[in-house]
Formats: C-alpha cells, sequence, structure tokens
C-alpha cells in the first residue's frame, strides 16, 4: 500500500510518499503538525513567530526556546566550517543571526525522526526541494530524485538513486532569491546556477548546500572535503562539476548506477 | 597522465552516439591531500533534461519553490500521478 499527503506550509508545500505495508495516520499527523508547528515558530512571514520577534530584539538568546538556540548555534557551526561563505548575521541589516537558511532542512530531519520512531521504513519527503529519502519505494531499490533544471521547473538535469539519504539544493532560479556571500555580504554572483548536495543529514545537505552554492565551483571540492558528503554545481554553460560520492549515485538512462550526470 | 603535482586522469565516454567528455582531476589542497572532483562536460544538457520523463522518478530537489512556483514544477506533477 502507498500514502501520498501533500500540504501547502512554510510558503513551499510538503510531499510525501510512503510504501510500508502498514501506516498508522497518527504518524504522518504528527510529522505534519511539527512542520506546520515550524511554520507558525520559525516563518520570518509572520510578525508574531519567535524567529521574527528574536529579530526585532523582542527576544534574547537567553529567552529563546531550545529549539531556537539550536538552529541559531548549527548557523554558527556552518559559519565556521564554511568559513563564513555562509554567514546568518549576514542577511539582516543590524546583524542579528537569521536562521531561515537552515530551518528547513532541520525541520524535514526532525520530521524524519517522527517517522522513523512511527516504524516507518520506506518513505520519501519533500518539503520545497529538500528531499529526504529513508529505505526504498521497493525493497533494495533506490528513491529516484531528479535534480531540478535550472531553465525548467518541469525538467532535470540529473537523476540520482538514493536510500538513506537527503538532497538539498540551492541555487538562484526561484523566487528571485539572492542567496548572500558571507564573506562580503553581497548577493551570489556567478556562473553556477545551482548545487546540490547529497549526505546523511538534510539539516546538514541543506546548509552545506547554500555554503557551496556560495563559494561557485569551488564548493563542489569543499563538499568533496566532508566525510559521506557529496555534491553537483550545474554551471551557467550547462556543465555538472561533481564529486566522486554524487557520481556514485548517478542512475544511467537505461536504469543502472554510477554514471556521469548527464549521461 | 603524471603531472609534476600529482596524477591527471582523463578519461573520455562516448554513449548513444554521444560524446561526454569526462576529465577527472586529482588536485591537492593545501594539506597536501589530494580531493577529486570531476567536472561531466556535457554539451546536451538540455537534451537529457528532456529525457527526464523516461526516468520514472519519485521527486524533484531545487532551490525552494513557493506554493505557486510548486504549482507549475513537475514535484507537483508527480504528486498527482498515482503511486
Amino acid at each position: 500500500m502507498a500514502v501520498r499527503r501533500v500540504e501547502e506550509l512554510m510558503g513551499t508545500v510538503a510531499s510525501l510518499d510512503v510504501r510500508d505495508a502498514q501506516v498508522r495516520p497518527d504518524v504522518l499527523d504528527e510529522a505534519f503538525a511539527w512542520l506546520h508547528e515550524v511554520d507558525r515558530r520559525f516563518s520570518p512571514y509572520k510578525e508574531d513567530s519567535e524567529v521574527s520577534r528574536f529579530g526585532r530584539g523582542e527576544l534574547s538568546s537567553d529567552d529563546a526556546s531550545a529549539e531556537l538556540r539550536e538552529v541559531l548555534r548549527l548557523c554558527e557551526d556552518l559559519r565556521i566550517r564554511s568559513d563564513g561563505a555562509f554567514d546568518a548575521t549576514r542577511w539582516r541589516a543590524d546583524g542579528r543571526p537569521d536562521p531561515t537558511g537552515l530551518v528547513k532542512g532541520w525541520a524535514v530531519e526532525r520530521a524524519a525522526l517522527i517517522l522513523d520512531d512511527g516504524d516507518l521504513r520506506s518513505w520519501c519527503l519533500n518539503v520545497g526541494g529538500d528531499v529526504m529519502a529513508r529505505g526504498g519505494p521497493e525493497p533494495g531499490a533506490p528513491w529516484r530524485v531528479g535534480i531540478r533544471h535550472p531553465d525548467d521547473a518541469t525538467a532535470t538535469a540529473s537523476v540520482v538513486g538514493v536510500r538513506d539519504l537527503a538532497v538539498a539544493t540551492s541555487g538562484g532560479y526561484e523566487r528571485g532569491d539572492h542567496i548572500i556571500d558571507g564573506r562580503t555580504g553581497l548577493a551570489v554572483a556567478g556562473d553556477v546556477r545551482s548545487v546540490t548536495v547529497v549526505g546523511p543529514s538534510m539539516t546538514l545537505a541543506d546548509g552545506y548546500a547554500t555554503a557551496a552554492f556560495v563559494m561557485g565551483r569551488e564548493g563542489v571540492r569543499w563538499v568533496s572535503g566532508i566525510a559521506g558528503y557529496g555534491a553537483a554545481a550545474i554551471t551557467a554553460d550547462g556543465r555538472i562539476v561533481s564529486s566522486p560520492v554524487y557520481q556514485a549515485l548517478v542512475l544511467r538512462a537505461d536504469g543502472g548506477a554510477g554514471g556521469t550526470p548527464a549521461g | 597522465m603524471r603531472t609534476p603535482t600529482g596524477d591527471v586522469q582523463v578519461e573520455i565516454t562516448v554513449k548513444g552516439g554521444r560524446l561526454v567528455d569526462v576529465t577527472a582531476l586529482q588536485l591537492p589542497d593545501g594539506d597536501g591531500h589530494s580531493r577529486r572532483i570531476s567536472e561531466i562536460v556535457s554539451p546536451k544538457l538540455h537534451d537529457d533534461a528532456i529525457q527526464a520523463g523516461s526516468a520514472r522518478i519519485h521527486g524533484v530537489s531545487g532551490a525552494t519553490y513557493t506554493s505557486m512556483g510548486y504549482a507549475r514544477s513537475l514535484q507537483s506533477a508527480l504528486d498527482q500521478v498515482g503511486v
């Protein structure tokens, strides 16, 4: 039996595909309730959210919830690890840290824990382009995740087969986004259209994708130095620069695994 | 082939009549450890994208889409198809 649930939240859409033979609806309810809770508490577009109140200085670090403090700490860890390419303090003019860049991946990772604790073993959760794949659609088979083509929302530029891996992509082609380079405080401007990161943690894949997008092609090399993580950058001239971990996951057109991303 | 700073492996692949050049580089970083990256040159990224429909994918990873962006996306088409 397969169950699919799709809900609008966090300004985007969450899609869950579950293939377990037995699915307790309350487990799915709890996972989606968590995502809605994150929306309420962490949305920068909701005036009374914790994040907005923190941003206005109405909430100090000491008074912030354990979750907000955790996300802020993760942002700081990533700032250090990326040598400032990712810097949550560079998004706001007043320099107060803005955790928005990591919240989605962190929320998905927590939703994954709920699904896992509910004994679900075969599911794929996509929240706004952050994909967490648990098990596979059939025994032994990987979830097939396409990477969005920078020029066409209905097409993919690459397909990876993943089991128990997260896939996150950072790019400039949606929402007129301007990703800020933490080292300069300015919007990223370069020839990389998007960077996709795969690895065991959704939170880290999300953060590494953003940091690597800031770094441009060098970002792929940076991610390749992090054990367990792979990356692929799509460049403006239609190339894919990728690391061996990513390449090993690429699905060929004939359905086989491990090949050139565009082949 | 050997260079002063290490090995460079060059591999050229032809698939289905298309030439896909693969250049694998082993580049030492500051610590002297080689970090292997491959640069895949695909002259036909767009054509590969057209083939996406045959890949029978389950989901799409991309930069964060809004709800409206979702409505136009491949992910929404996948979500509407029966499993």
